[in-house]
């Protein structure tokens, strides 16, 4: 699991950023996709883990043209080892395991977007609002945070996801999926709210913001013409290593009959149906777990090449990771 | 400095008890409660239902249940009996008095089914952490003083894995590889256990403990040392390339001498205090790790107390979990001022 | 203090302590409670070295005592130490322990005034069994039982609690029981899986009998002495010299160990380093089957009946009369969907042929009712729902209502089936079976699953069942013990409808079926059966339940082990002082 201090790295002050950093940074410019892009491509890692998540996801899609449904049982192939039929076996009511993989790809790869849409939101909101205001307001939303980081979050997603998965409201019609990435999203958006606001801390003490203010700009044109452009870059690093942390929770909670309950399949209730027989069929447990892994180191390292496309000088995004 | 810590602490027991009511609230208000399936019976019959809510006190409302459990009931006349007389005082405490309450399984008090528990994850957690710490700080150290080596990158590409390994399922792939798969030559047995603290009939007892620890430790600190090894070696790349060591350099200072003498000092200081917030995992334990390797700790009490609704268990773990994590930061915070002179809170 | 030294001094103490906590755990007898039950010390010349046996539990039991929390984990390690009044063996006879005879109308134990409508049992105990410290068992003993189990606070619930007036000592070897109704299961008052008696002179009332310390160190009057417990890992009892049935028990040592994975029991046992497998599940079961040093026990009566619940009032509503289920509120659906489901399917290929099938509540002696069985046949099915007015005029594969019962014209055959998430896959696999079953006749069925906390919780936590939010629901019961009445009350009775207040969430309300209950609670055990065999057809007329097979009772044991018999009406130690070792 996550260490407690993966998410509370010690945030350095703006003056501290700013005296390590050897080049200013520019205000949003047109040729910044491509240049990003093109640092992007330097990095190997990165874009082998684009490319293995593009598969994924394209397979995700496409598991609809699978030959087995992921729900029919077949009582004349149960717990079959993998076989050119059935590229990963099959399971205890004969369900091939590829199938069930793929659409267990679906769910867990969904909750994951739907936890970084929340936490994004969520903490984006309150970081910015902390960081661009002061004393009072900045003093309050932190305080709220620091509430939110000092609960033992996993126990707590525990608690939750068991009341909200009971909701009967029309919104929600016990789509566990909605509930488990709502409530993951819940727990997760402190590091987003840090990061935000330091990176809000640091940017607003630019010449380029003083100088915009002194022509007369609003705080909504300074907020949303310069400084969230420059704040994207660590944004979006965090937002990959946060579906990752999604994805791992997720998995994690459903393992222990918490999250996305069966038959929908997910790749950590798949593990957990694999505890009573994976001695005897091994493939049970290695498969759904692989994915897990594949899924996640590729995210890091699309993340890691991000972070080097974004920021090459490590000015803004030292402020939230390593 | 002093008044800092004061200010924090207070802090802490006001944020505590915010905590307090929002978890207490939590807990009750999840459907589900710990009468549904008491015992073996799917349904318990309603006659008993009234006696062990009447016992647990849940036929009270929520804000009487949270106040005696916040001051206790013994200063209140409560109706013991049930027959409508008024007829003594209660026998509650108090959390505020120490009286966490009694476990609805078990009738234990709480402290103690918690006691009973704690020193097993204490002792995994423990030895886990140290030997992620013992293995990523080198590993770190090397990594950085070699930059781009073939170790280097090796170590890079390990702690991208370590990172994205669910720790869940490394832990039944351990057990299927040294358990399920691989045979001690001399014994013709599984190479290591699949689970549990010791063997009782086992004569080595230090051998036979370390087997146990081997595949649990293992599991859990493989996380932690791509996490730790990783920070270790940013936060040593960040202090090598710093004006003060090249003047070191400069000077003909040993290589080595800058490295560990000067270098590490300013690189393990950021170190300590990560470490100073993963402490409350020594408390609190892995389920995962301890519901696959059948270890009986704190993780897994916690689980069994959350499945079951045992809610004055379930609500003590909680608390004192939160209690350790805002004094872990506490701590964090404190180690990080008085070992960089540069940071200074009023 | 400067910097460098306090980071050598923390690692030094982490060290240190990782080295301290090292040593410290090598001594095993950490946590240990010794027990401090005085017992006269007599040393067995005999035998050279003592007989031991391990028997493996899957979770540590909270106590000794077996009514508070009902784990059934308690009532296997209280069946080492400590007797109650009677017991049932695995046939379903009950048997008398403490007790000297059973009372019956013949031979006067039992007054009945048909007048009032209450009835006396008057026990007579054994006068030679005696508590390990040498003080004997007496009718004081049952007397302080009673009075703290019904101490309101700290006290529990028995059955029969409410029909009891009074518990009055005779003399010191007997006691009458004065009920204030005529109760049927008088003869399991004080004994069973469940209830012991306790000694008045050695456990402290003012604790409770739900808490109270004697219920973590019993003193024993039972085959073995509780020598001493570590939380969580082991629990080892030693011979009692003083037990009434000297020589018995045969075996010198007992221990009784907590290891929650079930594979790794599994091992221990074929491995020979334990000798019993405590409620051994199917799977395992199937893969001892051909292990030779491991034999396995089952037990000839089961309990455990997996059973498909109808709600026949409207999903989220609690009257099935104002507010009827559209689908299932129709006899004739509920009768199709037994008609669709293959029970020996399931079986075969989930419960690895171990489970039974059952198709009546009343399949266990002494009331065996002679029911027919109605075997799979989805042809009738078909033919049963298309006359019930479902049929599927779209091609969806889904039927419809047209001229239905209960629904509006066009309605589809859409239900949620809802289990439990504590049983673990094997139910899973069932639920997911059946609606496989059921979707080949033409009905589309959810699936979900949800913790056993929130499915079995009263109305206000938000109970699923007794909120009626469910269609159908999958899980198993059965009764303990060998009187049904209790447990039939409790699901089919019309007053068991109202929500917390009984457990008819289906609302099945049937007048004929009420009046037979109340008569049943009759001492003439002849009407009695004759009684519950009307009720038997009524529902398997009517199917509010669907009652489809038992799972498995067994025990494993290892083969030098003799005399273990399985039971489903106690635990597998009801009969520890009879085993042998070959």
């Amino acid at each position: 699991m996550c260490s407690a201090s993966m998410n509370q790295t010690p945030i350095p002050t703006p003056q501290e950023a700013l005296r390590s950093s050897p080049v200013a940074l520019l205000p949003s410019n047109p040729g910044r996709a491509a240049m990003i892009w093109r640092r992007f491509r330097k990095h190997p890692g990165a874009i082998a883990g684009l490319l293995v998540l593009c598969l994924l996801i394209l397979a995700v899609v496409l598991v609809d043209f699978s030959p087995y449904d992921g729900n029919a049982s077949n009582m004349n192939e149960l717990l079959l080892p993998p076989s050119w039929q059935h590229p990963m076996g099959t399971d205890a009511l004969g369900r091939d395991l590829l199938t069930r993989v793929l659409l267990g790809g679906r769910v867990s790869l969904t909750v994951g977007l739907i936890v970084v849409v929340i936490s994004l939101g969520i903490g984006v909101s309150v970081g910015a609002l902390a960081g661009f205001s002061s004393g009072r307001v900045d003093g309050f939303l932190m305080r709220i945070t620091d509430m939110f980081l000092s609960l033992p979050s996993f126990m707590v997603l525990i608690l939750i996801s068991a009341i909200l998965r009971e909701v009967e409201a029309p919104f929600f019609e016990k789509n566990n999926i909605l509930t488990i990435g709502l409530v993951i999203g819940l727990l997760g958006w402190m590091t987003f709210a840090r990061l935000v606001r330091a990176v809000f801390l640091i940017l607003r003490e630019m010449d380029y913001i003083t100088a915009s203010r002194c022509l007369g700009a609003s705080g909504l044109t300074i907020v949303t013409s310069h400084i969230l452009p420059n704040a994207i870059g660590p944004i979006i690093v965090e937002s990959t290593l946060e579906l990752g942390y999604a994805i791992i929770e997720e998995s994690g909670l459903s393992f222990l009959g918490f999250g996305i309950q069966p038959p929908t399949p997910s790749w950590g209730n798949l593990l957990s149906s694999a505890q009573d027989h994976f001695i005897a069929y091994p493939w049970l447990a290695i498969f759904p777990g692989l994915m897990i892994f594949l899924t996640i180191i590729s995210v890091n390292y699309i993340g890691d090449g991000l972070r080097d496309a974004f920021d090459p000088y490590k000015v803004l995004t030292k402020v939230g990771n390593v | 400095m002093g008044q800092y810590v004061v200010r924090r602490l207070l802090q802490t027991l006001g944020m505590l008890l915010l905590l307090s009511i929002l978890l207490f609230a939590l807990v009750n208000l999840a459907p589900g409660g710990p009468l549904a399936g008491y015992g073996q019976s799917r349904h318990i019959l309603p006659d008993r239902a009234e006696i062990l809510k009447r016992q647990f006190g849940l036929d009270k409302p929520l804000t009487v249940q949270y106040l005696i459990w916040l001051v206790g009931n013994d200063w209140m006349r409560v109706d013991a009996n049930g027959d409508g007389i008024i007829d003594g005082y209660g026998t509650r405490r108090g959390i505020l008095r120490g009286d966490f309450g009694f476990s609805f399984r078990t009738r234990q008090p709480v402290l103690v089914e918690i006691r009973q528990r704690l020193w097993n994850t204490i002792y995994l957690m423990s030895v886990t952490l140290l030997v992620a710490l013992g293995i990523a700080i080198p590993i770190g150290i090397i990594s950085a003083a070699r930059q781009y080596s073939l170790f280097d990158i090796v170590v890079t590409t390990f702690s991208f894995a370590g990172q994205a390994v669910p720790d869940f399922w490394l832990g039944l792939i351990l057990i299927l590889i040294f358990y399920g798969w691989l045979i001690n030559p001399f014994t013709g047995e599984p190479l290591l256990p699949s689970g549990g603290m010791y063997s009782l009939e086992s004569q080595l007892v230090v051998l036979d403990r370390i087997k146990h620890l081997i595949l649990p430790v293992t599991t859990g600190a493989l996380g932690w040392i791509a996490w730790y090894s990783r920070f270790m070696r940013s936060s040593m790349l960040d202090v090598i390339h710093q004006d003060y060591l090249r003047t070191a350099r400069a000077k003909g200072a040993n290589q080595r001498i800058v490295l560990f003498h000067h270098a590490l000092r300013n690189a393990l200081i950021p170190l300590v205090t990560l470490f100073a917030l993963d402490l409350p995992y020594i408390f609190g334990g892995s389920v995962f790790i301890e519901t696959i390797f059948a270890w009986p700790g704190m993780g897994r009490l916690y689980y069994q107390a959350a499945t079951q609704r045992d809610y004055p268990l379930l609500i003590a773990i909680l608390i004192i979990g939160a209690g350790l994590m805002i004094l872990s930061n506490l701590l964090a915070d404190l180690l990080y001022a008085y070992l960089d002179p540069r940071i200074r809170y009023s | 203090m400067s910097r460098k030294t306090l980071l050598r001094g923390l690692i030094m103490v982490c060290l240190l302590g990782i080295l301290v906590f090292t040593l410290t755990s090598c001594q095993t007898a950490e946590k240990t409670e010794q027990t401090q039950s005085p017992q006269p010390v007599i040393t067995d010349t005999k035998a050279p070295s003592p007989s031991s046996i391990t028997i493996l539990i899957a979770e540590d039991p909270p106590s000794f005592n077996a009514m508070i929390s009902d784990t059934g984990y308690d009532a296997l390690v209280m069946e080492l130490a400590m007797l109650g009044l009677t017991d049932i063996d695995p046939q379903g006879n009950i048997i008398p322990e403490l007790a000297a005879e059973l009372p019956s109308q013949e031979n006067g134990g039992v007054i009945l005034d048909e007048e009032n409508g209450t009835m006396s049992v008057t026990w007579k105990m054994r006068n030679d069994v005696h508590w390990a410290d040498g003080k004997p068992v007496t009718a004081d003993d049952v007397i302080f039982t009673w009075n703290a189990i019904k101490n309101p606070d700290t006290g529990s619930w028995i059955p029969g609690i409410e029909s009891i007036d009074s518990v009055d000592k005779v003399d010191d070897y007997s006691f009458t029981v004065q009920y204030n109704t005529i109760y049927p299961g008088y003869l399991m008052q004080f004994g069973g899986e469940q209830l012991v008696i306790w000694p008045a002179h050695y456990c402290n009332a003012d604790q409770g009998f739900a808490a109270w310390d004697c219920g973590r160190k019993p003193l024993s009057d039972g085959p073995y002495i509780l020598e001493e417990w570590e939380a969580g890992d082991h629990m080892t009892f030693v011979r009692n010299p003083t037990y009434y049935q000297a020589p018995k028990p045969n075996i010198d040592q007992v221990i009784v160990r907590t290891v929650p994975d079930a594979s790794v029991r599994k091992t221990m046992i074929i491995k020979g380093d334990a000798d019993v497998i405590m409620w051994t599940t199917e799977p395992i079961v199937h893969d001892l089957e051909n292990e030779a040093n491991v034999k396995i026990s089952f037990s000839p009566q089961n309990r455990w009946v997996m059973r498909l619940f109808f709600n026949t009032a409207a999903k989220g509503t609690v009257d099935s009369a104002a507010t009827p289920h559209p689908i299932l509120s129709d006899v004739r659906v509920r009768q199709a969907i037994r008609l669709a489901i293959d029970v020996d399917t399931i079986s075969k290929n989930i419960w690895f042929g171990y489970s039974k099938p059952v198709w009546t509540e009343f399949f266990r002696y002494p009331y065996a009712c002679d029911i027919p069985r109605t075997l799979y046949d989805p042809q009738a099915a078909t033919k049963l729902l298309e006359e019930a007015g479902w049929t599927d005029q779209n091609g969806d594969g889904v039927r419809e209502c047209h001229g239905c019962k209960s629904a509006e014209e066009g309605y589809p055959m859409e239900m949620e089936l809802i289990t439990y998430s504590e049983y673990g896959e094997p139910l899973v696999l069932t639920q997911q079976l059946i609606g496989e079953m059921l979707g080949k006749v033409g009905m589309k069925l959810t699936l979900t699953v949800v913790e056993g906390s929130v499915l079995w919780a009263d109305s206000a936590s938000g109970g699923i069942e007794q909120t009626g939010n469910f269609d159908i629901d999958l899980y198993d019961d059965g009764y303990g013990g060998v009187d049904p009445t209790d447990f039939i009350w409790s699901y089919y009775s019309a007053d068991a409808a109202t929500p917390d207040y009984g457990w008819n969430v289906g609302r099945w309300m049937n007048e004929d079926f009420n009046s037979l209950l109340n008569e049943a609670y009759t001492l003439d055990e002849a009407h009695r059966k004759e009684v519950f065999c009307q009720m038997a057809k009524i529902l398997d007329q009517e199917v509010p339940m669907l009652l489809m097979f038992s799972t498995i009772n067994a025990e494993a044991y290892s083969a030098r082990l003799e005399g273990v018999q399985s039971t489903v009406n106690d635990l597998v130690t009801w009969n520890v002082a009879d085993w042998k070792i070959k």
